[in-house]
């Protein structure tokens, strides 16, 4: 099954058994992108067909219903067969069958060109790499469709678009930000960092890996694919609330399936991560001794594998009373309302933190590195993760104070609600209390994690005013939200995002990144998201509603105002990708070490080499032992290459 | 070191400040229309100077260490091996605890008080329907309005219906939200305390009207009140 | 272990990573379908979650369960939950076979779990066919169906995990030192079918 647990009980695989490279035969029939285009439509064709059979056979009217073929055929076989098509499932078809494998086949690993980037690659570093290219493309997507209805939003009333496509654009936008950013983008950095700082030499299931990767465009294709689908992108918000979202056309269907894709890609990098960090730490790496990016990436997963099942059954029960007649949420049929909303919150509630807490980890890499510094309280930080695990799945009801929900639920909703704020300042506190005394290098990493700190905090004090229910039930389902929103997820996670990439660039890329464009990146993101978003909480306390294209004449003024500074908050992005592509191919070469971090990632060379390590390294110490003298977090042998090019710069 | 302490709360105390201008300079809230608006604002005003507080405090040891503790790039050097204080941990988790169990218990007082039925209030119903408020006042008589009219220093008790979607009853300067959901009664109450006229909103999505489904709230005298019934009624 | 079976690193220009060390007991594949079935867990729970919001939660709830004119098919599904039952111990005779190095007994201990898998699911689509009424009349029949529905098609992916056990097991692929791929198709067996004792429980008996 996997390559660095190979399974004895399978047979050498034959020399010679695929045909050649370049061939026309490989060409189509070999995995790869050709063989992935023929069999997706191969899939659809195959799904329509079996739907039109059954429905013949069954002698139901009409024979054609397109909600269904496209849901079969569109949304699951051709998914399928791109999956089969470019490769993922070869090796298990083989396994499976009985026919012979090749366990310790590395053909699958490393990239050579750019071409590597393209196929079923089962290279930890290089899946990261496909993560983070995926997920910033969709960030460019869902932020242009933000400039889009903020550009609707400069003035009240209707200007540009009509309002399903309003209510789709703010969907998308929001679906693809949380499903194909946020959370994959983590996804990319763990994947990169988590293996090498455990001293490991990939994931503990590469395959399953390179799987989930895969997973991911299928969904954002989806979610953007809805928008040309007859009656437009799905409209109910990305909270899809049942029975709104019942009657919504078509390309609700593309968020309910878009969804499940997604959360299976979750669900398979959380499992693998899950068991990389159990079973593949090396020697001497105790739990007391790995990184807090290890850490937070293990409490990240947990959540990840408990809650994700959750909305993976909401939006079936949705689709199922779309196509199947079912009446799970319809009043009329005995179904009830507000199920739905408690089993999508189940999740969604642990989705935020899902998408917060590896930024957490991030951070005292950041934070403790860049201040020359033990991080301060170490236990405690990773045990206040453990706590907002906890407490995470205890607090789904705070947004249904208004919903009409058991009036029971609410006070003790509310408690672990504002519980929360314990352990997450407790993170908070240790940050600063790191960066006391310590010999501060105001980096652009740096910059992120401490412009991260602070717009955490407001973010998380406009939780507590949230989760106070008095408060929350003038607050709710009013721009006073969404700036809660994005103080959270754009000061929050994409901060510690964006710190990460910056962090990690030379590392990843083998290259440095230009500061100064960093700089500036930061100070202009900084200042236009404040602009953006602050007054966001005025006027959704002054009264106006979320998800409207048309409001008071009175908040006029402040709207174009939001709109024009979120205009120069996305112009601030191009500065950021300037900066990734032109010093990916163009910057100065990066040492193994740019930072004098401790932890085992920095050990190997920029960019590691294929297999991370050619000894397993020995941990001797805790992974930030900054100023302690003679402390070392581990032992190892340099690898070749670093060998190689310490001697070359040498010479 | 006395001096360092000095002049990280002299940068507290100016963040703080700031802060605190922002927050009473403008009028971020609506103004108050009802007695239940007026506990909430209590409770705002709470969590607002907590708030201010807390991030005077982070932003202050942030500021004051970059500008106290900035090395130029080429520095060699490694930080003092701190690797945590107890004391500090302790007050530090204690402390957020104890601020939000207090922010807890207000909270759930407001809340009890906020849903207590008083004797003699006005029973109105509300009915969502996209895209459109419609009020029933079944004491008074068999009509329906577009508009909500309440009479000031009565409590009012709404019952909020829905017949498609969801949709959500709120008047900003009442204060109270509540959601209209199908195949099941909600209620608020709301206890005007001066007169005015009001805008009306649905807050939750509610499909492809949901902007512009307001409707006008006025509330007025009991004498305006009664005569406005009359009227209604014939 | 047949014929062609060779140790691993065979070619002697083989450069690959070093081993990882193996940092717990628990074997990684293994505890890999342990956290997926915890996941599944979950899926369930969700599905658990809807019908008690239907049938407990929702002020206008049936008094009667199912609603009149409505019956669930306790017997037949009970002779069902039998079936299931004894093919996981089937299941567990096979893999202690095996284990011993017995495999006339694994091949048939195999073969009869997933005949009687198979048996299952046939007597639930002609349980589905006969049942009376259909997704469309209402939310008692919206949960019947969700959660059994969900539990059949696990009962597929367990028998198509069989059907892989199966083959190579006559294939030969399987010795008492080697098998981890019977062991975990049969970890997830078993959940499925204990995962089906619950949902007969709720959905037919309660
Ligand atoms: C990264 C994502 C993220 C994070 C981390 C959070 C964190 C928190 N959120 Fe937020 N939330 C969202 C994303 C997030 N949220 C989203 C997307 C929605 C809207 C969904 C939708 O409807 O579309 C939402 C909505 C939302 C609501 C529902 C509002 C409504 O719809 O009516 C509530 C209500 O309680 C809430 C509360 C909180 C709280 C209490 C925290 C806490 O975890 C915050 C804790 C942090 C701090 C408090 C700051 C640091 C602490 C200190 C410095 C210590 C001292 C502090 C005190 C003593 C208070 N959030
Ligand atoms: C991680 C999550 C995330 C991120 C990063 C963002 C980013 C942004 N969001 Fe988003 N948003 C959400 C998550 C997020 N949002 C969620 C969950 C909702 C709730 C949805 C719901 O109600 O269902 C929401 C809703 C939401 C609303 C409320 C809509 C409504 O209720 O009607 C608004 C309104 O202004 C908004 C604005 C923005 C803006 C301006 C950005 C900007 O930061 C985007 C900036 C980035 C770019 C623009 C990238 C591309 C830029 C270029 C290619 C450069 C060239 C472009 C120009 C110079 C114009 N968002
Ligand atoms: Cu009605 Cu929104
Ligand atoms: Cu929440």
């Amino acid at each position: 099954m996997t390559a660095t647990h190979p399974s004895p009980d399978v047979q050498q695989y034959p020399a010679h058994f695929e045909p050649p490279h370049g061939s026309t035969w490989r060409t189509f029939f070999g995995p790869g992108l050709v063989r992935g285009a023929w069999m997706t439509v191969a899939g659809f064709l195959i799904g329509m067909l079996l739907v039109l059979a059954l429905r013949w056979w069954w002698g139901w009217e009409p024979l054609w219903n397109t909600e269904v073929i496209l849901v079969v055929g569109g949304m699951v076989l051709a998914p399928i067969g791109f999956l089969a098509g470019i490769g993922s499932f070869d090796y298990w078809l083989h396994y499976i069958s009985g026919r012979p494998t090749r366990p310790e086949d590395h053909s699958g690993h490393g990239a050579k060109t750019w071409k590597d980037y393209f196929r079923v690659n089962t290279d930890h570093k290089v899946i990261g790499i496909q993560y983070l290219v995926t997920t910033f493309a969709f960030f460019t997507i869902g932020g242009l469709m933000a400039m889009f209805f903020r550009a609707e939003l400069a003035q009240p009333g209707l200007q540009f678009v009509d309002s399903q496509t309003f209510n789709g654009l703010v969907s998308v936008h929001a679906t693809l930000m949380i499903f194909l950013f946020i959370i994959p983008a983590f996804a990319g950095l763990a994947n990169f960092a988590v293996p090498l700082m455990l001293g490991a030499p990939d994931m503990a299931f590469p395959r399953l890996n390179a799987l989930s990767f895969w997973l991911l465009p299928i969904a954002g294709l989806m979610f953007v694919a809805s928008f040309l689908a007859p009656g437009g992108a799905f409209g109910a918000g990305w909270t899809g609330y049942a029975p709104l979202a019942e009657g919504q056309p078509l390309g609700q269907t593309f968020f309910n399936m878009g969804v499940q894709w997604a959360g299976a890609s979750s669900i398979m990098t959380a499992l693998n991560f899950l068991v990389t960090i159990i079973t593949m730490r090396a020697p001497g790496m105790t739990f007391w001794r790995m990184p807090l990016l290890v850490w937070a990436n293990f409490t990240t997963s947990l959540l990840v594998v408990l809650a994700t099942p959750f909305i993976a059954g909401s939006q079936f029960f949705v689709m199922f009373d779309r196509v199947m007649h079912t009446s799970f949420f319809v009043p009329e049929g005995g179904g009830y309302v507000l199920g739905y909303q408690h089993i999508f919150w189940f999740y969604s509630h642990p989705a935020v933190y899902i998408m917060m807490l590896p930024g957490f980890g991030i951070v005292s890499e950041v934070i403790s590195s860049m201040s020359r510094k033990p991080i301060f309280g170490y236990r405690l930080m990773a045990l206040s993760l453990l706590g907002i695990l906890v407490l995470g799945f205890s607090v789904w009801a705070h947004h249904m104070f208004v919903a009409g929900m058991a009036d029971w639920l609410r006070v003790p909703m509310m408690i672990t609600t504002l519980l929360i704020a314990i352990p997450t300042g407790i993170k908070v506190f240790s940050w600063i209390a790191t960066l006391w005394r310590g010999r501060i290098h105001l980096t652009t990493p740096m910059l992120f994690a401490l412009g991260f700190v602070t717009m955490f905090v407001i973010g998380g004090l406009s939780g507590i005013y949230l989760g106070s229910v008095p408060i929350d039930i003038a607050a709710s389902d009013t721009y006073f939200i969404v700036a809660h929103i994005h103080y959270v997820l754009f000061g929050g996670s994409v901060f510690t995002i964006y710190a990460g990439v910056y962090y990690w660039f030379p590392k990843m890329t083998g290259r440095m990144y230009s500061e100064t464009l960093g700089k500036w990146h930061f100070w202009m993101t900084f200042l236009s998201f404040n602009a953006t978003f602050f007054p966001m909480h005025y006027v959704g306390l002054r009264g106006m509603p979320r998800r409207v294209f048309d409001y008071d004449e009175a908040f006029g003024n402040m709207n174009l105002f939001i709109s024009i500074a979120s205009f120069v908050l996305g112009a601030s992005f191009v500065l950021f990708v300037y900066n990734v592509i032109t010093s990916w191919q163009r910057g100065p070469v990066a040492e193994a070490n740019p930072w004098r971090a401790r932890t085992l990632e920095w050990q190997v060379s920029s960019p590691p080499p294929i297999f991370n390590f050619d000894e397993i390294p020995q941990v001797v110490g805790g992974p930030y032992e900054y100023g302690v003298p003679g402390a070392r977090h581990a032992i190892l042998t340099p690898t070749k290459e670093a060998q190689k090019e310490a001697e070359e710069v040498h010479a | 070191m006395r001096k360092g302490i000095v002049q990280l709360v002299a940068i507290g105390v100016v963040i703080g400040v700031a802060v605190a201008l922002v927050a009473v300079l403008f009028q971020w809230l609506p103004e108050s229309a009802s007695e239940e608006f007026d506990r909430i604002q209590d409770i705002y005003w709470f969590a607002t100077w907590m708030s201010v507080v807390i991030f005077a405090v982070v932003a202050a040891v942030v500021v004051y260490s970059v500008w106290k503790w900035r090395v130029p790039p080429d520095d060699d050097a490694e930080g003092p091996p701190i690797h945590g204080h107890t004391g500090l941990e302790i007050a530090w988790t204690a402390v957020p605890a104890i601020l939000v169990i207090a922010l807890g218990i207000v909270s759930a007082v407001v809340l009890s008080r906020n849903a207590e039925e008083k004797e003699g209030a006005l029973e109105v119903r509300a009915l969502g329907q996209q895209f459109a408020w419609t009020f029933e006042y079944p004491e008074l008589g068999d009509f329906e309005t577009g508009e909500l009219v309440l009479p000031v220093g009565r409590q009012a008790q709404f019952t909020m219906e829905s017949v498609d979607v969801i949709h959500s009853f709120w008047v900003p300067n009442l204060g109270q939200k509540m959601d209209a959901v199908p195949g099941i009664e909600t209620e608020i109450f709301v206890t005007p305390k001066r007169t005015g006229e009001f805008a009306v909103v649905c807050t939750e999505l509610c499909g492809l009207g949901h902007a512009t489904m307001r409707a006008k709230a006025r509330v007025v005298t009991p004498a305006e009140f009664d005569q406005w019934i009359e009227e209604q009624r014939t | 272990m047949t014929a062609h079976a060779e140790p691993l690193h065979g070619h002697e220009d083989h450069h690959g990573p070093p081993p990882a060390n193996q940092s717990s007991r628990v074997d990684a594949r293994t505890l890999g379908m342990l956290l997926f079935i915890g996941s599944e867990i979950m899926l369930f729970g969700s599905f658990f979650a809807a019908y008690f919001f239907v049938r407990v939660v929702n002020p206008g709830a049936p008094d009667q369960w199912p609603p009149e004119p409505y019956h669930f098919p306790v017997f037949v599904a009970g002779v069902n939950t039998a079936i299931l039952v004894t093919s996981s111990f089937t299941m567990h005779w096979a893999l202690q076979c095996i284990k011993r190095g017995e495999r006339a007994g694994f091949l048939a201990g195999m073969v009869l779990t997933f005949l009687m898998g198979l048996a299952f699911l046939l007597t639930q689509v002609v349980e589905y066919l006969n049942v009376g009424f259909n997704t469309g009349d209402g939310a008692f029949a919206s949960v019947f169906f969700g959660l059994t529905g969900l539990h059949g098609a696990h009962v597929f992916v367990g028998l198509s995990l069989l059907l892989m056990v199966i083959i190579r097991g006559f294939r030969g692929h399987f010795s008492p030192e080697h098998h981890h791929g019977v062991e975990l198709p049969g970890i997830y067996w078993h959940f499925v079918d204990v995962m089906w004792i619950v949902v007969y429980a709720t959905v037919y008996l309660l």
